[in-house]
């Protein structure tokens, strides 16, 4: 079961990045990317080039995404959990608005964001701790409140800011892909692999988690500990993809349903399928994004919202 | 006198004005300046600003725009609010003529005034006739009818001019950036758009109605041949940045022609986007 | 401290609270090597919480608890989780899960990072069920069994856990006769084969009456009495237990009442 889903997953991964290069508004053509030369072989290596690194990016902050929400779902055994509930993706959009109105460079904006992130994790579970052990249900709360404040904090700040920052702003909080390079796939990777690598380690005490707390406990689990690192990996993983893409929603919560539809809650299957479909979907979105109105570019965090949000309206009416 | 009852005083003779000021349009220019010339007029956009000097009728402005720098003398006048217009300010000024652009984000606080009983002039734009008409239609509300007249026919020859001296020549593939970075052109329906047809260039994005917002892929690989930008303090370090490593950076756009205009009369539909359409089809030729 | 070997479990002067008002206020409890020792009090007594703590659940916040004459606290989980089984009263199952896994979950204080289960856990997992009575749910979503089927689960993965003490929270609250039946049977028989050591916490009884070899009776986070069944089970302990009034005697005990029409009640 468990390899027939990592290999459907990376299958469907492949497809998606292979679509995803050949489409877009501008016509790309494998014949002149291989073999032209003069102004098509450039013009196809450009396209290429431009390509490439995009479809990177997306790969990497949709897994990103998609895992960190699916173990937050496992550890706080709410299918609802998403990164975006605790706060994260609040505190990540204030770092870099705060960046864009002190009038940084906007290189430095993925960093603000994600000391936005990180600050914001650190508090809102600050906030949940009660008699020295990390609440769980506070945890949500103390979330949902962090990401009303910095909702209201971003909204003021953007009817200050002018010009330049309002509009970086902007198309930062809407989501965007559009300005991917090889070096920010570089700087990604190591942080996506790390989150990775802890939360798939994981995955056995996360499916004692899905059964309850006091069930992770009763057979042996460090629980204190484990959910501190888990939150811990998937703010990581959610600051960072939201510092290099800026917010895109619905990822972290509807990919792991799918994919526990199809192939159950055994998190060994669940964590890595989850990062290839998520990976798979912010693809694709970006694929959609970039060709559904060229020139013209849809933000697609406005994409996988306006698909998500109906699918999830669809799921909650189905559930019994 | 009760305040309602004040306030519907002040209403009547509102209407009334403005009942005399439409009848006195029909009437002969030397009796208009007599029947209506308005003497504390706030403009709300930085281009209606442009134009009253234009016609000569600065001094009687007692409020304006926030980005009213044109010409000096704007400066010294009191602000009045710049995207958001602060509809409270206006009415403390008592203006008897409000100037608005029937586009613009200012149109809340015009309903706002209005309501007040507050003489409004909605100037229309989008395209450099209605730049002209524009002209005419403040000069009518000011009881500068000659002036405007004047005006108007004088932009109009030049127009024409620029309209003979382009006729026949190659139109180059053209881009005219407002925003660097995410790249957001002028598209069809637009009075730049206009300037860029009527200079001799062919806009790539005319098909493209309003202000859209071009992708890296396509600025990239577009075949442009030249690219017209508004030249400003706050805008040139991102357009450098934009060249330098941004989506300006790749591909053909490389070898465009740049044209750098002041923005400030570039982005402006007022009496000095004609001197604009001159030095682009100059720098055509 | 007597010569002969300590007591499996043991509590001296435990606290224990969940971050409010303390709920066990200075406990003392021991419970021998294969006894079966019913815990009973009042709701709020403490005895639900007395167990989370020797599960490892809820933390100690003051005194000394001892596993076989160890500190609890100082072992590693792990091995905690080897000897101690813990059965709660409701575990409210939000995902899907397989039954078979859930039994599963039992083996897991014995397996070794990400390795999915060995064919030998799987064998004890099914030699359990076997034991219980519910090897033919084992590929069934266990949110989708019945509530006798699911205590029986539990039992399962206590089974396959191979602990040595089980720790069971009201296993029978809420099934009806004849799964009641079932269930103590099957404990019974296992209880025999084994020499599980189980505690029990429930308010019923006449449970306590006809099973359990050692009684515990439990208020307001104190142990009033324990014992063995004879000394500790009289109507005065129980009516210092429950407040209400008790009469009866040996295992058969009953609520007094002068308004109801026999006079009395099974507690």
């Amino acid at each position: 079961m468990r390899t027939g889903a990592i290999a459907i997953g990376v299958l469907l991964l492949v497809a998606a990045c292979t679509v995803a290069f050949l489409v877009g508004g501008v016509h790309l053509s494998i014949a002149d990317l291989v073999a032209g030369r003069g102004e098509e072989g450039q013009t196809a290596r450009l396209l290429a080039s431009l390509r490439a690194p995009r479809i990177g990016l997306a790969a990497l902050v949709g897994g990103c995404l998609a895992l960190a929400g699916a173990a937050l779902q496992a550890l706080l055994k709410n299918p609802l959990a998403d990164p975006f509930l605790l706060g994260t993706s609040g505190g990540a959009a204030v770092g870099a608005a705060g960046a864009a109105l002190l009038g940084l460079s906007p290189l430095l904006s993925p960093a603000a964001a994600f000391v936005g992130a990180a600050a914001a994790s650190l508090g809102v579970a600050l906030l949940a701790r009660r008699g020295g052990r990390l609440d769980l249900q506070r945890l949500l709360l103390a979330g949902l409140i962090a990401n009303a404040f910095f909702s209201a904090l971003l909204l003021a700040a953007f009817s200050i800011a002018s010009g330049e920052a309002a509009r970086s702003m902007l198309f930062w909080m809407m989501g965007s892909l559009a300005d991917a390079t090889p070096r920010k796939v570089a700087a990604l990777f190591p942080y996506a692999l790390a989150g990775a690598a802890v939360l798939v380690a994981a995955a056995a005490r996360l499916n004692l988690f899905s059964v309850g707390e006091e069930n992770a406990a009763a057979l042996g689990v460090d629980t204190e500990r484990t959910k501190r690192i888990v939150f811990l990996a998937s703010s990581l993983l959610t600051g960072v993809a939201v510092a290099f893409a800026g917010v895109i929603g619905f990822v972290g919560l509807l990919v792991p349903h799918a994919v526990r539809a199809a192939f159950g809650n055994d998190q060994r299957t669940l964590l890595p399928a989850s990062f290839l479909v998520g990976a798979t979907l912010v693809v694709a979105a970006d694929a959609v994004a970039r060709a559904a109105i060229a020139p013209v570019e849809l933000p697609i965090g406005a994409l996988t919202a306006a698909l998500g949000a109906p699918v999830f309206a669809w799921l909650l009416l189905r559930t019994p | 006198m009760s305040v309602i009852a004040r306030q519907t005083v002040l209403y009547a003779i509102a209407s009334f004005s403005l009942l005399v000021g439409c009848r006195a349009e029909r009437a002969k220019p030397a009796d208009r300046r007599s029947v209506s010339s308005p003497h504390r007029v706030v403009a709300l956009a930085p281009n209606l600003t442009e134009i009253v000097f234009a016609l000569g009728a600065g001094d009687s402005l007692v409020g304006v725009s926030e980005y009213s720098d044109f010409p000096d003398a704007a400066r010294r006048i009191a602000r009045v609010g710049g995207l958001e217009v602060d509809a409270e300010k206006v009415a403390a000024l008592r203006p008897d003529l409000v100037l608005a652009m029937a586009e613009g984000t200012a149109r809340g606080a015009v309903s706002m005034l209005q309501a007040a009983g507050l003489p409004v002039a909605v100037v229309p734009s989008g395209s450099l006739d209605a730049v002209l008409s524009g002209i005419r239609l403040v000069g009518a509300r000011l009881g500068r009818t000659e002036e405007a007249e004047r005006l108007a026919r004088d932009l109009e020859r030049r127009r024409a001019d620029v309209a003979r001296r382009v006729a026949g020549r190659r139109r180059p593939r053209t881009l005219l950036l407002v925003w660097p970075d995410p790249p957001q052109a002028a598209g069809g329906g637009t009075f730049l758009n206009d300037l860029l047809r009527e200079a001799g260039a062919d806009n790539l994005v005319a098909d493209r109605s309003g202000w859209p917002v071009l992708s890296p892929e396509y600025v990239a690989t577009v075949p442009v041949e030249l690219l017209v930008i508004p030249d400003s303090e706050q805008t040139r370090e991102a357009y450098a940045r934009a060249f330098r490593s941004g989506p300006l950076s790749r591909g053909p756009v490389t070898r465009a022609r740049v044209v750098r205009l002041d923005e400030s009369a570039l982005t402006r539909p007022g009496p000095r986007v004609f001197d604009v359409l001159e030095k682009l089809a100059e720098s055509l030729s | 401290m007597s010569a002969a070997a300590p007591n499996r479990l043991e509590a001296r002067g435990l606290v224990a609270d969940y971050g409010a008002a303390p709920v066990l206020r200075g406990l003392d409890a021991a419970i021998p090597a294969g006894a079966i020792a019913a815990v009973l009090g009042e709701n709020g007594s403490g005895k639900s919480t007395l167990l989370k703590v020797f599960a490892r659940v809820v933390a100690i916040g003051g005194g000394d608890v001892r596993l076989d004459g160890e500190r609890l606290d100082a072992l590693p989980r792990r091995q905690t989780a080897q000897r101690i089984a813990y059965v709660p009263q409701s575990v409210d199952l939000v995902f899907p899960i397989r039954t078979l896994d859930l039994v599963l979950q039992g083996r897991a204080p014995y397996a070794r990072g990400f390795v999915a289960e060995t064919a030998d856990d799987r064998l004890r997992a099914l030699e359990a069920m076997r034991a219980c009575d519910v090897e033919a749910l084992a590929q069934r979503d266990a949110a989708s069994l019945s509530g006798g089927e699911r205590r029986r689960v539990f039992l399962a993965r206590a089974l396959a856990q191979e602990a040595q003490v089980w720790l069971l929270d009201e296993p029978t609250s809420g099934l009806d006769p004849r799964h009641r039946l079932e269930f103590f049977e099957t404990l019974w028989r296992i209880h025999g084969e084994r020499g599980t050591t189980v505690v029990l916490v429930t308010h019923e009884v006449a449970l306590a009456g006809d099973l359990a070899t050692r009684v515990l009776l439990l208020k307001d986070g104190r142990t009033i009495a324990q014992g063995d069944r004879a000394s500790v089970l009289t109507a005065e302990n129980l009516e210092r237990t429950f407040g209400a009034p008790f009469s009866g005697r040996g295992s058969r005990f009953a609520l007094r009442s002068a308004v109801l029409p026999m006079g009395s009640l099974e507690p």
